[in-house]
């Protein structure tokens, strides 16, 4: 490997200068409004009269490099080689002037590329790894957020909601996706604990360090076994354990399922941030479609498409109907689990007798 | 005191740990800076080069650590 | 080439109108053994309805302590090119824009040494190569950093910080999201690359309350830009506006803090009275716009629901000028870190020991003075200490 070049550490990405196209590097800083002019298409005008007209298309994050280097010399045809991904992860090209708009759409529709997620409608799904690439999850997330969109599409390329639905999936209670704060997410969730394999935990693991890597301490030593144990209700199914201690599985194929939690959001437009809450505790995995799952989704969607003032989003339609009025509208069960007993539960108990019928 | 002492006595630190606790970068710092009186940056300084020179490196259990490589 | 593997179940999910991660696998697998091993390891896991990856403990490059995760295969036997399936985070660049020649040139060099695979972008705000061997790492990191490019973080270290295109094509923007993203991510290099935290700590930076980053869910720090003083008023599009737009119902009945009114066709806000929202705004772009003294709101803690419940980050600096060289934000932020480091416990989050040791003492020992800003409202209860200072002896 003699040839290979010198090795460069601590000097970070390239400056980002490098990489705006000329009209966005001559009027950063001096943009005045904007107007979506359909669904995938978007103009951004400067004070100084110069107009960027941004183009949007979907991608399924998960890219080959023959996609992204498609993606390159469409931009190098169209857009003098600039482009950007947004961060939901679909893909964005800019051209000067109205007249190249139809061009470059014309191109990317024809390499069946997706326009879209621009304006009151379904961006793509921030999602986690899931069974292509992780150790920890419950679910997939590539699959599921394929499954979704291809039901959910034309409120990608088309159809207007009352509002954006930002939909999020994690495939572990870790989260990595974020979405304690999205409109409709979903979350993988094991049910059962890991199973200690006794003879590889002993071969194979560090017991000091396996019992630290429990978040509530539910891990202890076996010295009968020489291996740990767990004590069954402080475990909260994270798999820390089988990160750190590969004999410790937790994983479980009948077990294994999906909760959908609702009515987050980040920006702070009319109302705070919000955390999503729980209204489907568990769905169990029916790859490759899920089909109770996006079953759910449409229930929701449709509950909210009919119920929600223009520019309420999911939690604030909610908020205004009250969550027992949610239950109503969607016909979701609502069981034990959905009642808080966790760190922030005495918050979410009624203390008033003012609700509503459902 | 010379780099190489410190250098030593973190990698002595280290080695007696290594199978008991492992140890973080900011354990290190702290108690070699504590038990030498050297400053913290020259401590860190050393250690840096026993990591460069993979004498020492980091492992992630959960969380990173500073270790002797596998053999 | 290696064997085909019978994928049904993950041809299904070829079909539909969005794009297929499936397409890409196998677009990848039609020149990379590792991808098209992944197929059938994937085909796998759906199959039997279960991951099939473990993690692994000590990958990564000479001297770095992070960027690389270790990923296994449990079935290496069957999948022998996925038996290492390594992650390689990259920083991105702030904003996430690029140029064609350098990405191509990027993928040139994934396709020589890993799968093919990218995953653009990671959660964490990084270019994601996704999938290579650990005999790889060291000749990737080569190859990419002599052209420029570094890795991120991961284990108990900074992660690449990341931001909404601010200024570059936003008009809402209030700071200069990406060179202040650009700025962090150098100034703190060794903190991204030799892990010292007791765990993670990520910064997100958006330009305004929409928070197109997310900000205020996921990062440790987040900074948020906003104003002081008068949302900027154009009249005359005000009355553009009438024409389309039921302005009452949309804008002004919606107004969180019912602040505005219409007086005759001119639109009036009692700006003292404003949250800046950004409702009003976002909904009228040609008419109004954020006022003119600009700077950022520091807030701090958020995390996911491991282990104690989730956080969003709360206020702990009401207004900041966020302009280079940013010497009283670097300050602060070393100080955080200190405190952090004298008082975290392994795998403790800045948010958690906040929780844990309270906000008024990191209030305290940071040297930040209290303000109504940083609470919804006042605690119920006369459950606090004194210090030595407030009692007569
Ligand atoms: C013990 C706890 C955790 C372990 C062992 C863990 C492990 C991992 C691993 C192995 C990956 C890489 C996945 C891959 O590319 O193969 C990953 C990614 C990630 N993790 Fe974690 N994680 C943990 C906790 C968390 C938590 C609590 C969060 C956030 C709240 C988080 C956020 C992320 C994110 C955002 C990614 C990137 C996901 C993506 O790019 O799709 N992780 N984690
Ligand atoms: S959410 Fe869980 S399973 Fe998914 S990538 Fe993160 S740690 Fe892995
Ligand atoms: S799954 Fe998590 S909570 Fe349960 S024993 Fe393992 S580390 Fe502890
Ligand atoms: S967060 Fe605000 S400034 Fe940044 S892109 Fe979104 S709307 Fe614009
Ligand atoms: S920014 Fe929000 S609070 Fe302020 S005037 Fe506009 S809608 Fe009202």
């Amino acid at each position: 490997m003699s040839d290979l070049p010198q090795r460069q550490t601590d000097i970070g990405p390239p400056h980002y200068s490098k990489f705006l196209h000329p009209v966005i590097a001559k009027n950063y800083g001096k943009w005045q409004y904007h107007e979506v002019l359909s669904p995938g298409t978007m103009v951004h005008v400067s004070e100084t009269g110069d107009k960027i007209y941004t183009v949007r298309i979907a991608s399924p994050r998960l890219l080959s490099t023959d996609t992204i280097r498609e993606h390159c010399a469409i931009a190098e045809k169209h857009c003098g080689g600039y482009l950007r991904f947004t961060s939901r992860n679909n893909v964005e090209f800019f051209v000067d002037a109205e007249s190249k708009v139809a061009p470059l759409v014309k191109d990317l529709e024809a390499k069946g590329f997706l326009l879209g997620g621009i304006g009151p409608r379904i961006s793509n799904i921030v999602h986690t790894q899931g069974w292509v690439h992780c150790h920890s999850a419950a679910t997939d997330a590539s699959g599921l957020v394929k499954a979704i969109m291809d039901e959910c599409s034309e409120y990608f390329t088309t159809k207007e909601l009352p509002n954006k639905v930002r939909l999020a999936v994690a495939c572990c209670v870790n989260m990595c996706g974020a979405v304690h704060c999205s409109d409709i997410a979903l979350v993988g969730v094991h049910k059962t604990p890991p199973r200690i394999d006794d003879v590889n935990v002993k071969n194979a693991c560090e017991v000091p360090s396996t019992i630290a890597s429990c978040p509530t301490s539910a891990i202890s030593p076996n010295p009968a076994t020489k291996s740990v144990k767990i004590k069954l209700e402080k475990c909260m199914y994270c798999g820390n354990c089988y990160s750190v201690c590969p004999a410790m599985p937790i994983a479980d194929a009948k077990n294994d399922g999906i909760a959908i939690v609702v009515g987050g959001k980040v920006n702070s437009l009319r109302s705070n941030p919000k955390f999503s809450k729980l209204v489907v505790p568990w769905i169990p995995n029916n790859p490759p479609r899920w089909p109770q799952v996006t079953d759910a989704i449409k229930v929701i969607l449709k509950a909210y498409i009919a119920g929600a003032k223009k520019h309420e989003r999911v939690g604030e339609w909610i908020e205004r109907i009250g969550w027992e009025g949610f239950f109503k509208e969607t016909g979701f069960e609502f069981k034990y689990q959905h009642i808080d007993d966790f760190t922030f539960a005495r918050e979410t108990y009624r203390m008033a007798s003012t609700f509503k019928w459902s | 005191m010379e780099k190489e002492e410190v250098k030593k006595i973190i990698y002595a630190l280290v080695e007696a740990s290594t199978g008991k606790k492992k140890l973080k970068q900011s354990d290190i710092l702290k108690k070699v800076s504590a038990d030498h009186g050297i400053e913290k940056d020259e401590v860190k300084a050393a250690l840096r080069d026993l990591v460069d020179a993979g004498t020492l490196i980091f492992t992630y259990f959960g969380g990173s650590f500073i270790e002797i490589p596998p053999k | 080439m290696s064997k085909k593997y019978d994928t049904p179940m993950l041809d299904e999910l070829e079909k539909g109108a969005f794009p297929s991660f499936v397409t890409e696998i196998k677009r990848a697998a039609a020149h990379s053994d590792m991808s098209n091993d992944l197929l059938g390891h994937t085909e796998t896991c759906y199959k039997e309805r279960v991951t099939h990856w473990k993690h692994g403990g000590i990958v990564g490059v000479r001297g770095y302590g992070g960027g690389v995760i270790g990923r296994y295969s449990d079935m290496p036997d069957k999948f022998p090119g996925v038996a290492h399936f390594h992650t390689v985070r990259l920083n991105s660049p702030s904003g996430f824009y690029y140029k064609a020649d350098a990405l191509v040139e990027l993928c040139d060099l994934w396709d020589k040494y890993g799968s093919g695979l990218t995953n653009i972008h990671g959660s964490t705000g990084d270019l994601v190569f996704l999938g290579t061997r650990t005999e790889n790492l060291e000749p990737f990191f080569a190859e990419t950093s002599s052209r420029g490019w570094d890795l991120g973080g991961s284990g108990s270290a900074l992660r690449t910080p990341s931001c909404c295109l601010g200024k570059s094509r936003c008009e809402w923007a209030n700071i200069d999201t990406m060179a202040i993203t650009n700025d962090i991510t150098q100034h703190y290099q060794d903190e991204m690359h030799r892990p010292a935290f007791p765990y993670k700590f990520k910064f997100k930076v958006a330009g305004c309350a929409c928070d197109c980053i997310a900000s205020i869910a996921r990062a440790d720090m987040s900074i948020i830009g906003t104003w002081k003083g008068n949302i900027r008023v154009n009249q005359a599009e005000v009355a553009n506006y009438a024409k389309t737009m039921n302005i009452q119902a949309e804008i002004i009945d919606m107004c969180p803090t019912g602040c505005m009114k219409l007086d005759g066709k001119e639109l009036r806000i009692d700006n003292a009275n404003c949250n800046r929202c950004m409702h009003c705004i976002a909904k009228m772009t040609k008419a109004l716009r954020p006022g003119t003294e600009q700077g950022a709101t520091l807030l701090l803690g958020s995390k996911a629901p491991i282990v104690t419940g989730a956080l969003m980050s709360w206020v702990i600096v009401p207004f900041i000028k966020m302009e280079p060289p940013y010497e009283e934000f670097y300050e602060l932020i070393d100080k955080i870190w200190e405190w952090w480091d004298e008082n975290g416990k392994n795998r403790e989050r800045i948010g958690e020991l906040i929780e844990r040791l309270s906000f008024p003492r990191f209030l305290k020992e940071v040297g930040l003075e209290p303000s109504p800003a940083m609470v919804k409202e006042p605690r119920r209860d006369p459950f606090f200490f004194w210090a030595e200072e407030d009692i007569e002896r």
